[in-house]
Protein backbone atom coordinates (compact mmCIF):
# COMPACT_ATOMS: atom_id res chain seq x y z
CA UNK A 1 0.00 0.00 0.00
CA UNK A 2 1.26 3.44 -0.91
CA UNK A 3 0.51 6.86 0.50
CA UNK A 4 -2.14 7.48 -2.10
CA UNK A 5 -4.09 4.37 -1.11
CA UNK A 6 -4.01 5.40 2.52
CA UNK A 7 -5.24 8.87 1.62
CA UNK A 8 -8.06 7.34 -0.41
CA UNK A 9 -9.10 5.31 2.63
CA UNK A 10 -9.20 8.54 4.65
CA UNK A 11 -11.30 10.37 2.07
CA UNK A 12 -13.89 7.64 1.72
CA UNK A 13 -14.00 7.05 5.46
CA UNK A 14 -14.84 10.74 5.84
CA UNK A 15 -17.70 10.56 3.33
CA UNK A 16 -18.97 7.35 4.89
CA UNK A 17 -18.82 8.74 8.39
CA UNK A 18 -20.64 11.93 7.42
CA UNK A 19 -23.51 9.71 6.27
CA UNK A 20 -23.32 7.74 9.52
CA UNK A 21 -23.33 11.00 11.43
CA UNK A 22 -26.36 12.43 9.64
CA UNK A 23 -28.29 9.17 10.08
CA UNK A 24 -27.23 8.93 13.73
CA UNK A 25 -28.81 12.32 14.34
CA UNK A 26 -32.13 10.57 13.70
CA UNK A 27 -31.15 7.99 16.31
CA UNK A 28 -31.58 10.53 19.07
CA UNK A 29 -35.29 9.94 18.63
CA UNK A 30 -35.47 6.51 20.32
CA UNK A 31 -37.91 5.01 17.80
CA UNK A 32 -35.35 5.52 15.07
CA UNK A 33 -32.56 3.82 16.99
CA UNK A 34 -33.09 0.33 15.45
CA UNK A 35 -33.42 1.99 12.04
CA UNK A 36 -29.69 2.83 12.08
CA UNK A 37 -28.96 -0.77 11.14
CA UNK A 38 -31.19 -0.28 8.09
CA UNK A 39 -30.25 3.21 6.90
CA UNK A 40 -26.50 3.22 7.41
CA UNK A 41 -25.76 0.10 5.30
CA UNK A 42 -28.10 1.23 2.50
CA UNK A 43 -26.90 4.84 2.23
CA UNK A 44 -23.32 3.94 3.06
CA UNK A 45 -23.39 1.46 0.19
CA UNK A 46 -23.17 4.32 -2.29
CA UNK A 47 -19.77 5.71 -1.25
CA UNK A 48 -18.54 2.25 -0.34
CA UNK A 49 -19.15 0.83 -3.82
CA UNK A 50 -17.26 3.78 -5.26
CA UNK A 51 -14.49 3.13 -2.74
CA UNK A 52 -14.29 -0.49 -3.88
CA UNK A 53 -13.46 0.62 -7.41
CA UNK A 54 -10.28 2.15 -5.91
CA UNK A 55 -9.35 -0.92 -3.91
CA UNK A 56 -6.60 -2.85 -5.60
CA UNK A 57 -4.38 -3.89 -2.72
CA UNK A 58 -4.86 -6.10 0.28
CA UNK A 59 -5.79 -4.33 3.50
CA UNK A 60 -7.69 -1.26 2.31
CA UNK A 61 -11.16 -2.51 3.26
CA UNK A 62 -9.81 -3.93 6.50
CA UNK A 63 -8.28 -0.61 7.52
CA UNK A 64 -11.44 1.34 6.67
CA UNK A 65 -13.46 -1.09 8.76
CA UNK A 66 -11.08 -0.78 11.70
CA UNK A 67 -11.27 3.01 11.43
CA UNK A 68 -15.06 2.88 11.67
CA UNK A 69 -14.75 0.83 14.84
CA UNK A 70 -12.14 3.20 16.22
CA UNK A 71 -14.41 6.18 15.55
CA UNK A 72 -17.22 4.49 17.43
CA UNK A 73 -14.87 4.06 20.38
CA UNK A 74 -13.81 7.72 20.17
CA UNK A 75 -17.40 8.93 20.09
CA UNK A 76 -18.12 6.86 23.17
CA UNK A 77 -20.13 4.07 21.57
CA UNK A 78 -18.09 1.41 23.38
CA UNK A 79 -15.64 -1.26 22.24
CA UNK A 80 -17.80 -4.04 20.67
CA UNK A 81 -18.03 -2.14 17.35
CA UNK A 82 -14.22 -2.05 17.18
CA UNK A 83 -13.90 -5.75 17.99
CA UNK A 84 -16.52 -6.71 15.41
CA UNK A 85 -15.29 -4.30 12.74
CA UNK A 86 -11.74 -5.68 12.86
CA UNK A 87 -13.02 -9.21 12.22
CA UNK A 88 -15.81 -8.36 9.75
CA UNK A 89 -13.46 -6.03 7.89
CA UNK A 90 -10.98 -8.86 7.37
CA UNK A 91 -13.76 -11.16 6.13
CA UNK A 92 -15.02 -8.43 3.78
CA UNK A 93 -11.46 -7.99 2.52
CA UNK A 94 -11.13 -11.71 1.83
CA UNK A 95 -14.52 -11.81 0.07
CA UNK A 96 -13.52 -9.00 -2.28
CA UNK A 97 -10.06 -10.47 -2.75
CA UNK A 98 -11.58 -13.78 -3.86
CA UNK A 99 -13.05 -11.86 -6.80
CA UNK A 100 -9.61 -10.46 -7.68
CA UNK A 101 -10.72 -6.97 -6.54
CA UNK A 102 -12.96 -6.49 -9.56
CA UNK A 103 -15.96 -8.82 -9.35
CA UNK A 104 -19.18 -6.78 -9.18
CA UNK A 105 -21.24 -9.41 -7.38
CA UNK A 106 -18.48 -9.98 -4.82
CA UNK A 107 -18.44 -6.21 -4.26
CA UNK A 108 -22.12 -6.25 -3.31
CA UNK A 109 -21.46 -9.12 -0.90
CA UNK A 110 -18.48 -7.21 0.50
CA UNK A 111 -20.73 -4.29 1.41
CA UNK A 112 -23.02 -6.72 3.23
CA UNK A 113 -20.19 -8.10 5.35
CA UNK A 114 -18.64 -4.67 5.87
CA UNK A 115 -21.95 -3.33 7.25
CA UNK A 116 -21.92 -5.76 10.18
CA UNK A 117 -20.10 -3.26 12.41
CA UNK A 118 -23.22 -1.07 12.47
CA UNK A 119 -25.15 -3.80 14.24
CA UNK A 120 -22.35 -4.18 16.79
CA UNK A 121 -23.30 -0.76 18.16
CA UNK A 122 -26.30 -2.41 19.77
CA UNK A 123 -24.31 -5.10 21.56
CA UNK A 124 -23.84 -3.18 24.84
CA UNK A 125 -27.62 -3.00 25.17
CA UNK A 126 -27.78 -6.81 25.21
CA UNK A 127 -24.50 -7.54 26.93
CA UNK A 128 -24.47 -8.64 30.53
CA UNK A 129 -28.16 -7.81 30.83
CA UNK A 130 -28.76 -10.41 33.51
CA UNK A 131 -25.90 -9.21 35.65
CA UNK A 132 -27.14 -5.68 35.23
CA UNK A 133 -30.59 -6.60 36.50
CA UNK A 134 -29.37 -8.77 39.35
CA UNK A 135 -28.16 -5.62 41.09
CA UNK A 136 -31.39 -3.77 40.48
CA UNK A 137 -33.97 -6.07 42.03
CA UNK A 138 -35.40 -3.14 43.97
CA UNK A 139 -36.83 -1.74 40.74
CA UNK A 140 -39.39 -4.53 40.85
CA UNK A 141 -39.84 -7.57 38.66
CA UNK A 142 -42.46 -5.63 36.72
CA UNK A 143 -39.92 -3.16 35.41
CA UNK A 144 -37.30 -5.78 34.62
CA UNK A 145 -39.84 -7.78 32.62
CA UNK A 146 -40.88 -4.74 30.58
CA UNK A 147 -37.33 -3.82 29.67
CA UNK A 148 -36.29 -7.31 28.73
CA UNK A 149 -39.45 -7.62 26.64
CA UNK A 150 -38.49 -4.48 24.70
CA UNK A 151 -34.92 -5.63 24.18
CA UNK A 152 -35.10 -9.42 23.97
CA UNK A 153 -31.83 -11.24 23.48
CA UNK A 154 -32.92 -12.79 20.17
CA UNK A 155 -33.01 -9.25 18.73
CA UNK A 156 -29.22 -9.31 18.83
CA UNK A 157 -28.61 -11.77 15.94
CA UNK A 158 -31.58 -10.25 14.12
CA UNK A 159 -29.79 -6.88 14.13
CA UNK A 160 -26.76 -8.47 12.47
CA UNK A 161 -28.91 -10.16 9.83
CA UNK A 162 -30.76 -6.90 9.17
CA UNK A 163 -27.46 -5.05 8.77
CA UNK A 164 -26.16 -7.72 6.38
CA UNK A 165 -29.29 -7.78 4.21
CA UNK A 166 -29.44 -3.99 4.09
CA UNK A 167 -25.76 -4.00 3.22
CA UNK A 168 -26.55 -6.18 0.19
CA UNK A 169 -29.37 -3.79 -0.77
CA UNK A 170 -27.07 -0.81 -0.31
CA UNK A 171 -24.47 -2.56 -2.46
CA UNK A 172 -27.01 -3.02 -5.24
CA UNK A 173 -28.10 0.60 -4.94
CA UNK A 174 -24.50 1.75 -5.02
CA UNK A 175 -23.85 -0.48 -8.02
CA UNK A 176 -26.82 1.03 -9.88
CA UNK A 177 -25.72 4.59 -9.14
CA UNK A 178 -22.17 3.70 -10.11
CA UNK A 179 -23.38 2.62 -13.54
CA UNK A 180 -25.80 5.52 -13.90
CA UNK A 181 -23.56 8.39 -12.82
CA UNK A 182 -20.01 7.72 -11.83
CA UNK A 183 -18.86 5.70 -14.82
CA UNK A 184 -20.26 8.40 -17.08
CA UNK A 185 -18.45 11.07 -15.07
CA UNK A 186 -15.26 9.07 -15.34
CA UNK A 187 -14.57 8.72 -11.62
CA UNK A 188 -15.52 5.09 -11.09
CA UNK B 1 -20.03 18.71 13.81
CA UNK B 2 -17.75 21.67 13.98
CA UNK B 3 -15.55 21.09 16.95
CA UNK B 4 -14.32 17.82 15.49
CA UNK B 5 -10.64 18.06 16.36
CA UNK B 6 -10.73 21.77 15.66
CA UNK B 7 -9.79 23.01 19.10
CA UNK B 8 -9.06 26.68 19.60
CA UNK B 9 -5.50 26.38 20.85
CA UNK B 10 -5.30 29.95 22.17
CA UNK B 11 -8.27 29.72 24.47
CA UNK B 12 -9.13 26.25 25.64
CA UNK B 13 -8.27 26.24 29.32
CA UNK B 14 -6.65 23.20 30.86
CA UNK B 15 -4.91 20.92 28.37
CA UNK B 16 -4.93 17.18 28.89
CA UNK B 17 -2.85 14.65 27.02
CA UNK B 18 -4.94 12.89 24.33
CA UNK B 19 -3.94 9.56 25.87
CA UNK B 20 -5.47 10.59 29.19
CA UNK B 21 -8.74 11.39 27.46
CA UNK B 22 -8.65 8.06 25.66
CA UNK B 23 -8.12 6.27 28.97
CA UNK B 24 -11.13 8.03 30.51
CA UNK B 25 -13.31 7.13 27.52
CA UNK B 26 -12.33 3.48 27.74
CA UNK B 27 -12.96 3.46 31.49
CA UNK B 28 -16.40 5.01 31.02
CA UNK B 29 -17.19 2.47 28.34
CA UNK B 30 -16.18 -0.43 30.58
CA UNK B 31 -17.87 0.75 33.78
CA UNK B 32 -20.71 3.12 32.89
CA UNK B 33 -21.84 1.52 29.64
CA UNK B 34 -20.67 -2.03 30.24
CA UNK B 35 -21.86 -2.10 33.82
CA UNK B 36 -18.71 -3.88 34.98
CA UNK B 37 -18.60 -4.48 38.72
CA UNK B 38 -22.05 -3.00 39.26
CA UNK B 39 -22.69 -5.72 41.85
CA UNK B 40 -20.15 -4.00 44.13
CA UNK B 41 -21.55 -0.95 45.91
CA UNK B 42 -18.23 0.91 46.04
CA UNK B 43 -17.75 0.50 42.29
CA UNK B 44 -21.27 1.82 41.67
CA UNK B 45 -20.47 5.01 43.58
CA UNK B 46 -17.11 5.24 41.86
CA UNK B 47 -18.75 4.87 38.45
CA UNK B 48 -21.18 7.68 39.25
CA UNK B 49 -18.24 9.85 40.29
CA UNK B 50 -16.26 9.15 37.12
CA UNK B 51 -19.42 9.61 35.02
CA UNK B 52 -19.62 13.21 36.16
CA UNK B 53 -15.96 13.74 35.21
CA UNK B 54 -16.76 14.74 31.57
CA UNK B 55 -18.78 17.68 32.92
CA UNK B 56 -15.81 18.79 35.04
CA UNK B 57 -13.47 18.41 32.08
CA UNK B 58 -15.81 20.44 29.87
CA UNK B 59 -15.67 23.16 32.53
CA UNK B 60 -11.87 23.18 32.47
CA UNK B 61 -12.02 23.42 28.68
CA UNK B 62 -14.19 26.56 29.02
CA UNK B 63 -17.21 24.91 27.43
CA UNK B 64 -19.50 26.09 30.20
CA UNK B 65 -22.83 25.67 28.41
CA UNK B 66 -22.30 22.03 27.51
CA UNK B 67 -20.87 21.29 30.95
CA UNK B 68 -23.87 22.80 32.76
CA UNK B 69 -26.45 21.03 30.60
CA UNK B 70 -24.81 17.64 30.93
CA UNK B 71 -23.92 18.02 34.61
CA UNK B 72 -27.40 19.08 35.72
CA UNK B 73 -29.11 16.50 33.50
CA UNK B 74 -26.90 13.69 34.75
CA UNK B 75 -27.39 14.51 38.41
CA UNK B 76 -31.14 14.89 37.90
CA UNK B 77 -31.52 11.63 36.01
CA UNK B 78 -29.29 9.72 38.41
CA UNK B 79 -31.27 11.09 41.36
CA UNK B 80 -34.54 10.17 39.67
CA UNK B 81 -33.23 6.68 39.05
CA UNK B 82 -32.17 6.17 42.66
CA UNK B 83 -34.95 7.97 44.52
CA UNK B 84 -38.00 7.99 42.28
CA UNK B 85 -38.00 4.65 40.49
CA UNK B 86 -38.51 2.35 43.50
CA UNK B 87 -41.79 4.11 44.26
CA UNK B 88 -43.58 4.07 40.93
CA UNK B 89 -45.14 1.16 39.07
CA UNK B 90 -46.73 0.24 35.75
CA UNK B 91 -46.23 1.94 32.40
CA UNK B 92 -44.73 5.11 33.84
CA UNK B 93 -42.08 2.98 35.50
CA UNK B 94 -41.02 1.25 32.31
CA UNK B 95 -40.88 4.41 30.22
CA UNK B 96 -39.04 6.43 32.83
CA UNK B 97 -36.86 3.48 33.72
CA UNK B 98 -35.67 2.94 30.16
CA UNK B 99 -34.96 6.63 29.65
CA UNK B 100 -32.96 6.74 32.88
CA UNK B 101 -31.06 3.56 32.10
CA UNK B 102 -30.11 4.55 28.55
CA UNK B 103 -29.16 8.05 29.63
CA UNK B 104 -27.07 7.07 32.64
CA UNK B 105 -25.21 4.36 30.75
CA UNK B 106 -24.75 6.01 27.38
CA UNK B 107 -24.38 9.73 27.98
CA UNK B 108 -21.13 9.89 30.00
CA UNK B 109 -19.23 8.12 27.21
CA UNK B 110 -20.81 10.25 24.49
CA UNK B 111 -20.10 13.49 26.34
CA UNK B 112 -16.53 12.40 26.99
CA UNK B 113 -16.22 11.68 23.26
CA UNK B 114 -17.56 15.14 22.46
CA UNK B 115 -15.07 16.65 24.91
CA UNK B 116 -12.20 14.68 23.40
CA UNK B 117 -13.05 15.73 19.84
CA UNK B 118 -13.61 19.38 20.69
CA UNK B 119 -10.54 19.88 22.88
CA UNK B 120 -7.86 18.13 20.82
CA UNK B 121 -6.25 19.17 17.56
CA UNK B 122 -5.60 16.71 14.77
CA UNK B 123 -1.84 17.12 15.18
CA UNK B 124 -1.99 16.37 18.89
CA UNK B 125 -4.11 13.33 18.25
CA UNK B 126 -1.71 12.03 15.63
CA UNK B 127 1.26 12.74 17.91
CA UNK B 128 -0.43 10.71 20.65
CA UNK B 129 -1.11 7.87 18.22
CA UNK B 130 2.58 7.88 17.24
CA UNK B 131 3.63 7.66 20.87
CA UNK B 132 1.31 4.68 21.28
CA UNK B 133 3.03 3.02 18.31
CA UNK B 134 -0.11 2.86 16.19
CA UNK B 135 1.07 2.01 12.64
CA UNK B 136 1.10 4.56 9.83
CA UNK B 137 -1.56 2.56 8.00
CA UNK B 138 -4.06 3.72 10.60
CA UNK B 139 -2.76 7.21 11.41
CA UNK B 140 -2.58 8.49 7.81
CA UNK B 141 -6.18 7.62 6.87
CA UNK B 142 -7.33 9.02 10.22
CA UNK B 143 -5.55 12.33 9.79
CA UNK B 144 -6.78 12.69 6.20
CA UNK B 145 -10.27 11.91 7.41
CA UNK B 146 -10.31 14.53 10.14
CA UNK B 147 -8.86 17.07 7.74
CA UNK B 148 -11.55 16.19 5.22
CA UNK B 149 -14.64 16.20 7.47
CA UNK B 150 -15.29 19.96 7.44
CA UNK B 151 -14.92 20.02 3.63
CA UNK B 152 -17.44 17.23 3.10
CA UNK B 153 -19.93 18.87 5.47
CA UNK B 154 -19.52 22.24 3.80
CA UNK B 155 -20.13 20.71 0.38
CA UNK B 156 -23.10 18.80 1.73
CA UNK B 157 -24.69 21.98 3.12
CA UNK B 158 -24.30 23.77 -0.21
CA UNK B 159 -25.72 20.84 -2.18
CA UNK B 160 -28.58 20.62 0.30
CA UNK B 161 -29.43 24.29 -0.26
CA UNK B 162 -29.27 23.94 -4.03
CA UNK B 163 -31.56 20.91 -4.00
CA UNK B 164 -34.04 22.59 -1.69
CA UNK B 165 -34.27 25.41 -4.22
CA UNK B 166 -35.24 22.83 -6.84
CA UNK B 167 -37.87 21.47 -4.44
CA UNK B 168 -36.01 18.19 -3.99
CA UNK B 169 -36.66 17.77 -0.27
CA UNK B 170 -38.72 15.62 2.06
CA UNK B 171 -42.31 16.66 1.47
CA UNK B 172 -41.38 18.53 -1.68
CA UNK B 173 -42.45 17.89 -5.25
CA UNK B 174 -39.51 15.62 -6.09
CA UNK B 175 -39.05 13.85 -2.74
CA UNK B 176 -38.24 10.60 -4.56
CA UNK B 177 -34.93 11.98 -5.76
CA UNK B 178 -34.03 13.11 -2.26
CA UNK B 179 -31.13 10.76 -1.66
CA UNK B 180 -29.73 10.33 -5.16
CA UNK B 181 -29.61 14.05 -5.92
CA UNK B 182 -27.69 14.73 -2.72
CA UNK B 183 -25.26 11.85 -2.45
CA UNK B 184 -24.17 11.68 -6.08
CA UNK B 185 -23.01 15.32 -6.36
CA UNK B 186 -21.44 15.01 -2.92
CA UNK B 187 -19.47 11.99 -4.03
CA UNK B 188 -18.32 13.52 -7.31
CA UNK B 189 -17.04 16.73 -5.73
CA UNK B 190 -15.53 14.90 -2.74
CA UNK B 191 -13.56 12.62 -5.05
CA UNK B 192 -12.24 15.60 -7.00
CA UNK B 193 -11.29 17.55 -3.89
CA UNK B 194 -9.84 14.34 -2.49
CA UNK B 195 -7.43 13.85 -5.36
CA UNK B 196 -6.23 17.44 -4.98
CA UNK B 197 -5.80 16.88 -1.27
CA UNK B 198 -3.84 13.72 -1.83
CA UNK B 199 -1.50 15.49 -4.26
CA UNK B 200 -0.94 18.19 -1.65
CA UNK B 201 -0.35 15.64 1.10
CA UNK B 202 2.13 13.66 -0.99
CA UNK B 203 4.04 16.87 -1.68
CA UNK B 204 4.37 17.36 2.06
CA UNK B 205 5.85 13.93 2.44
CA UNK B 206 2.92 11.93 3.72
CA UNK B 207 3.36 8.24 3.05
CA UNK B 208 7.12 8.23 2.80
CA UNK B 209 9.14 5.67 4.68
CA UNK B 210 10.91 8.20 6.89
CA UNK B 211 9.75 9.03 10.38
CA UNK B 212 7.69 12.22 10.33
CA UNK B 213 8.25 14.85 12.99
CA UNK B 214 5.56 16.68 14.89
CA UNK B 215 5.82 20.03 16.67
CA UNK B 216 3.03 19.31 19.16
CA UNK B 217 4.18 19.07 22.74
CA UNK B 218 2.18 16.36 24.36
CA UNK B 219 2.96 14.73 27.66
CA UNK B 220 1.58 13.96 31.07
CA UNK B 221 1.29 16.88 33.48
CA UNK B 222 -0.20 17.37 36.95
CA UNK B 223 -3.75 17.54 35.62
CA UNK B 224 -3.24 14.32 33.67
CA UNK B 225 -1.94 12.54 36.74
CA UNK B 226 -4.93 13.73 38.79
CA UNK B 227 -7.42 12.49 36.20
CA UNK B 228 -5.52 9.23 35.72
CA UNK B 229 -5.39 8.51 39.46
CA UNK B 230 -9.11 9.22 39.80
CA UNK B 231 -9.97 6.93 36.90
CA UNK B 232 -7.52 4.21 37.88
CA UNK B 233 -9.10 4.27 41.35
CA UNK B 234 -12.19 2.75 39.80
CA UNK B 235 -10.22 -0.27 38.58
CA UNK B 236 -8.63 -0.64 42.02
CA UNK B 237 -12.06 -0.53 43.70
CA UNK B 238 -13.23 -3.18 41.30
CA UNK B 239 -10.28 -5.48 42.02
CA UNK B 240 -10.69 -4.91 45.76
CA UNK B 241 -14.37 -5.75 45.38
CA UNK B 242 -13.57 -8.92 43.44
CA UNK B 243 -11.31 -10.23 46.20
CA UNK B 244 -13.84 -9.15 48.80
CA UNK B 245 -12.07 -6.29 50.59
CA UNK B 246 -14.82 -3.75 49.90
CA UNK B 247 -18.46 -4.39 49.13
Amino acid sequence: MKGKDLINIGIFSAIYFVIVFIVAMLGFIPVFLPLLAVLVPILGGIPFMLFLTRVKKFGMIWIMSAIMGLLMLLTGMSWPPLAVSVVSGLIAELVYKSGNYQSASKAVLTNGVFSLWVAANYLPLFFAAEKYWSTRQNFGQDYIDTVTKLMPTWMCPVMFIVAFVCGILGGLLGRALLKKHFEKAGIA
Amino acid sequence: MDGLFTADIENRGLVLDPRTKLFVIITLVIFALGGTGSDIAAVRYGTAAVSILPAVLLLTAKQYGKAAVFGILFVAVKAAQLLLLPYITGAALSILGICCMVFVRLMPGLIMGAYMLSSTTVSEFIAAMHRMHIPQQITIPLSVMFRFFPTVLEEFTSINTAMKMRDIRIGGKYAGRFIEYRLVPLMVCSVNIGSELSAAALTRGLGTKVRRTNICRIGFHVQDIAVLILTAGLYILWILGMIGVVI
